[in-house]
């Protein structure tokens, strides 16, 4: 995997951590904050044992010396599976020539994938093409887990018009990473963004945005949207103002909503980096109004 | 440098300035490219199109302009020659039976003819010779000449050169015999727009002396009957009349110099020529001198020189060279019940089959306003000019290919520049 396409961006992205942003309930070492409080090694502090507490770990020696019975805890580490899942829609595939933005959500997943790995959480992706072929890599530590996910991603080729939204709603991981334009199937996904969020899970919205949608060409153009054939618009310059309005508004209020329901929405656009942008979905700040 | 075919080149600039004037008042028609969030821009109505003030697309508009100019060019045919001023001669030697001594023509042709000039013989059909040296092997032949022939002939071949000049001599050297002018030769002339030259030769004895005719088959029969009363019987003659199959002999005599053997089978069995398919009858029978009109059935397809035909066309009666002399199949079958070969329309018609080899030479000379006639044509004065004699349909320009393939060329560039435009885009 790491030959000549994705070397420069997993150099770029290395020493980054992905940290989980709340507390895991995971039942694995890991190295996230984990729910449960054991009795693992890292001591954390004493409480007063309370009726119900198993009494196997009441710490004897200071009950000797203090004449009360005291519970001793240690603050457990876990493990957080990350699930990448890839919007592969027509519209993923513009600029035709180009094809920057399925480009530039590859790289992410790549770099991400790689962060994941690299703080030894199980990472995995899900991704479905042009074809209706669905291709799906369980969540895996194992070394050659993000080779394979790379050939899984670069196999594939955007197209069709497959709803992404029954894909997240099905994964059962800790952490989505959902790389889309949000031009598909919006309102069901942040649907089934909030079943997640609701449910414990971290939802990271990655919403991919071209640098010639927000600035089209300047000639008159009919645009056509590819995954509706018969949507076209006249995109002149009396009409350029209202679209490009309409558009930032829309923007604004899909960030609104989904950090609303309790997701990371990253907003990114096709000429920057994926390296930035993927230390800037990583260093994120947590679920309530982190930024844009 | 002229073209072959103006009117294309016109056509060609009118294309090109359409083009411009499209470019110029155009108005762009967006072409639908790919935009997924579409779903943003306001609606309008599709027909909406942004007007264009300036040039659009100058580039494609250059491609444009020179493709269209090189196909109209290259149908337009270009001809680059050193024309102007130049006169080129196409000389018509005559090599019928009708010149008297084919030196004189061959010399007279020679002192007319100058380098690249077209050279032609005729006799009773034209044919273009190599060179003024082709002339060395030319003897007369037996044929009558035709000057209609030697005209047309001369019609294709200025066509082919007018091109490379800028007028066109005709010179005919030919002794202009009254048998040479037929009733086309007048309106052929006046299709060449220019004066002739003629250099007259002595013309060849003409023969027109009475046939001897010979035949083995009694005055009973009905065809020898009415040969007879012309008057040409003799016990030993020129010509010989067989009603029945041919010997040997007969094959041998008619070998002979200037005999003449007449094949007139008396039944179908008389004769061992190419059946017809479906044996009919046919009302009429003409020769050069005279028709016949009668019943007759057709049992023969008959292939040779045709010296009389059936009204529809087909050969009724051919004529074969043998050695120095001549064979004729005549497939007319007379009744012999009838008095047909006794009238004399009979007499008349036979008059050309009794004729000797290649028809009698009338090689009398034409009179001397038939010839000024000739020569003047419509009062023409001047030469031919070389314009008035192209063929466009006749003619190519070497250009031609070469400036189709560049049109060519330029389209396909205009074709994947436009494809780049979109991609880019």
């Amino acid at each position: 995997m790491t030959g000549p396409t994705y070397g420069a961006l997993l150099d770029a992205v290395r020493g980054v951590h992905w940290q989980a942003r709340r507390a895991v309930s995971s039942p694995m070492a890991g190295t996230h904050h984990s729910t449960l409080r054991g009795t693992s090694a890292e001591f954390s502090e004493y409480r007063l044992y309370r009726q119900g507490d198993d009494p196997r770990r009441i710490d004897w020696r200071l009950l000797g010396r203090s004449d009360r019975a005291y519970i001793r805890l240690a603050t457990d580490r876990a493990i957080l599976p990350t699930m990448l899942v890839l919007d592969a829609s027509a519209s993923m595939a513009f600029p035709v020539a180009t094809r920057a933005k399925w480009r530039r959500a590859q790289e992410i997943a790549i770099g991400l994938a790689a962060v994941v790995h690299a703080d030894g959480d199980p990472v995995g992706v899900a991704v479905r093409g042009d074809r209706g072929l669905e291709r799906v890599v369980p969540p895996r530590t194992r070394r050659g887990v993000v080779s394979e996910i790379a050939r899984v991603i670069d196999a594939t080729n955007p197209g069709g018009d497959d709803p992404i939204a029954p894909r997240v709603g099905a994964l059962r991981s800790a952490r989505l990473a959902v790389l889309t334009d949000l031009l598909g199937d919006a309102d069901e996904l942040l649907r089934a963004a909030r079943v997640r969020v609701a449910a414990g899970g971290e939802v990271h919205l990655i919403h991919i945005v071209a640098r010639e949608e927000l600035d089209p060409p300047r000639r008159p153009l009919l645009a056509a949207d590819p995954e509706q054939p018969a949507l076209q618009r006249l995109l002149v310059d009396s009409t350029r103002g209202a679209y490009e309005n309409a558009f930032g508004e829309w923007r604004a209020e899909m960030a609104r909503r989904w950090r609303a329901a309790g997701a990371v929405y990253i907003e990114v656009v096709t000429d920057e980096p994926a390296s930035r942008a993927v230390r800037r979905i990583a260093e994120a700040p947590g679920m309530a109004g982190g930024r844009v | 440098m002229s073209w072959l075919l103006p009117s294309a080149f016109s056509i060609a600039g009118g294309a090109a300035l359409a083009a411009i004037v499209l470019h110029l008042i155009a108005r762009s028609r967006p072409v639908a490219e790919s935009l997924p969030t579409a779903r943003f821009v306001p609606q309008r109505p599709i027909r909406a199109r942004a007007r264009s003030i300036a040039l659009s697309d100058v580039p494609l508009l250059l491609l444009r302009i020179a493709a269209v100019l090189a196909l109209g060019a290259g149908v337009a045919a270009p001809v680059f020659a050193a024309a102007h001023g130049r006169v080129r001669r196409i000389v018509i030697v005559d090599r019928s039976r009708d010149v008297a001594d084919p030196r004189e023509a061959r010399d007279s042709a020679r002192a007319a003819i100058r380098d690249g000039d077209v050279v032609l013989a005729f006799d009773s059909v034209a044919t273009r010779l190599s060179g003024p040296a082709a002339l060395d092997s030319g003897v007369t032949g037996p044929a009558a000449g035709s000057l209609s022939a030697a005209i047309a002939m001369a019609l294709r071949s200025a066509a082919q050169i007018a091109s490379q000049t800028d007028s066109i001599e005709l010179v005919i050297v030919s002794p202009v015999s009254t048998e040479e002018i037929d009733p086309a030769t007048t309106a052929i002339r006046d299709q060449w727009p220019g004066r002739i030259r003629v250099v007259r030769l002595r013309e060849a004895a003409s023969y027109e002396q009475a046939p001897r005719v010979e035949s083995a088959d009694g005055s009973a029969d009905v065809v020898v009957a009415g040969l007879s009363l012309m008057g040409v019987m003799q016990p030993h003659g020129d010509v010989r009349v067989v009603r029945g199959r041919p010997s040997a002999g007969d094959t041998a005599w008619a070998s002979d110099s200037g005999h003449v053997l007449v094949h007139w089978p008396a039944s179908a069995a008389d004769a061992a020529w190419e059946p017809r398919p479906t044996i009919d009858a046919i009302g009429g029978v003409a020769s050069a001198s005279g028709t016949l009109i009668g019943r007759f059935p057709r049992v023969w397809t008959l292939t040779g020189s045709a010296v009389a035909r059936w009204a529809d066309g087909d050969a009724a009666a051919v004529e074969h060279r043998v050695g120095r002399g001549c064979i004729r199949d005549v497939g007319i079958v007379v009744d012999p019940a009838s008095d047909l070969t006794l009238r004399a329309p009979f007499r008349r018609f036979a008059e050309r089959l009794l004729e000797p080899c290649g028809g009698v030479a009338r090689t009398r000379r034409a009179d001397s306003s038939a010839t000024e006639s000739f020569v003047a044509g419509k009062r023409f004065t001047r030469l031919a000019t070389a314009s008035s004699l192209r063929e466009p349909s006749g003619e190519s320009s070497p250009w031609t290919p070469w400036l189709l393939g560049l049109g060519a060329a330029l389209l396909l560039v205009e074709v994947a520049a436009r494809r780049m435009d979109r991609r880019l885009t």
